[in-house]
């Protein structure tokens, strides 16, 4: 039998160049982002309407019970997460999905060890939060006394709703890195789209912590 | 890309300044509030456009002589079929239900829509569908 070529002599070439585009899940998660930032607009909405209602002195009086040194070092740790949460962005982009050196050496860091440390820091500032409200409620302020404290247990428990899914997608992203052979681009992604997730949940609270804390 | 980040760029720089004029013309806290906001929304959205253009370089969009062709080609990967959402979903709906009618049906509805999570982020790391 002559030799003849049986098999295609080339793998099937893409018909078009694949074009320079986003992936679609970090376009999406910035799309379904922006109507979160809607979202946190419709409760600052409600904040500014209840105080011009019913007057700044009211509101003031009220945000006095405030402790404010407690949430300012909560809102230290919130914010000191979001460092974490960015190297362990690097480290998943350089593909380093553990660490390679011992566990104090912070530069031979891998994404898990950033995203278990940004997870402890973000369950501290909810554990702070729920001891806040607590305390608020031990001193006799629930959510239904008046305008001011259901203002500010919507606000700040929505947030606070907010970081707790955030700490459930960290944990997400933790198991997906486990239960793969390997570390892939997929994993990748997912990392990246939590850790916006998570830096735009940050820079809410600021807002949220600089309009109920210290405008008050 | 860049002329997608140029448009909600615009739209940022509109809103700047009917944030201005609305706050000047009614001194409403409310509406002022939601148009920063609104503001904020475009800015995320142009800021990122812009950043992402930055890194992977133009595409067909930016050019004058492309081709409605060039755009095809993969998109990314979409779930052919997954009963995940359908779970996550009904359980939500009877979570909220649950807040206007009856608190206990939360409890009820928790463990599937936790279920439903797990379910919908790891439908392609386990069973028969594991590809990774």
């Amino acid at each position: 039998m002559a030799a003849v070529a049986t098999a295609t002599a080339t793998q099937a070439a893409p018909a078009h160049r694949v074009p320079n585009r986003p992936n679609l899940v970090s376009v999406g998660t910035i799309i379904w982002l922006a109507s979160e930032l809607m979202f946190f607009a419709a409760l600052f909405a409600i904040y500014f309407t209840l105080r011009s209602v019913s007057g700044d002195a009211f509101f003031k009086a009220n945000a006095d019970n405030l402790d404010v040194t407690l949430s300012t070092i909560n809102t230290i740790i919130l914010v000191s997460s979001s460092f974490p949460c960015q190297f362990g962005v690097f480290a998943a982009e350089r593909h380093q999905v553990k660490r390679t050196g011992s566990i104090l050496n912070v530069r031979r860091y891998g994404m898990r060890e950033w995203y278990i440390l940004a997870f402890i820091l973000g369950a501290v500032f909810i554990s702070l939060q729920v001891f806040e409200y607590s305390s608020l409620v031990k001193d006799g302020h629930p959510i239904s006394e008046n305008q001011w404290t259901s203002a500010f247990y919507l606000a700040t428990g929505f947030h606070g709703l907010h970081v707790t899914g955030g700490l459930f997608a960290f944990l997400m992203v933790l198991m997906r890195t486990y239960k793969a052979k390997r570390f892939t681009h997929d994993q990748e992604i997912s990392a990246i789209v939590v850790s916006y997730y998570w830096h735009f949940v940050d820079v809410v609270w600021i807002g949220l912590f600089f309009v109920i804390y210290v405008l008050k | 890309m860049k002329v997608t980040a140029k448009m909600f760029f615009f739209i940022c720089l509109f809103l700047v300044v009917m944030v201005a004029v609305y706050w000047w013309t009614s001194h409403d806290p409310t509406g002022t509030a939601a148009l920063v906001m609104a503001t904020g929304l475009s800015g995320m959205i142009a800021y990122y456009l812009y950043f992402t253009s930055r890194r992977i370089g133009p595409g067909p969009d930016d050019r004058d002589d492309a081709e409605p062709h060039e755009g095809s080609g993969e998109q990314g990967f979409f779930s052919p079929t997954s009963y995940w959402p359908l779970v996550l979903c009904l359980s939500l709906a009877t979570a909220f239900l649950g807040i206007a009618v009856g608190f206990w049906l939360v409890y009820f509805a928790a463990p599937f829509a936790l279920f439903g999570v797990y379910g919908f982020v790891f439908e392609y790391y386990r069973g028969e569908n594991k590809h990774y």
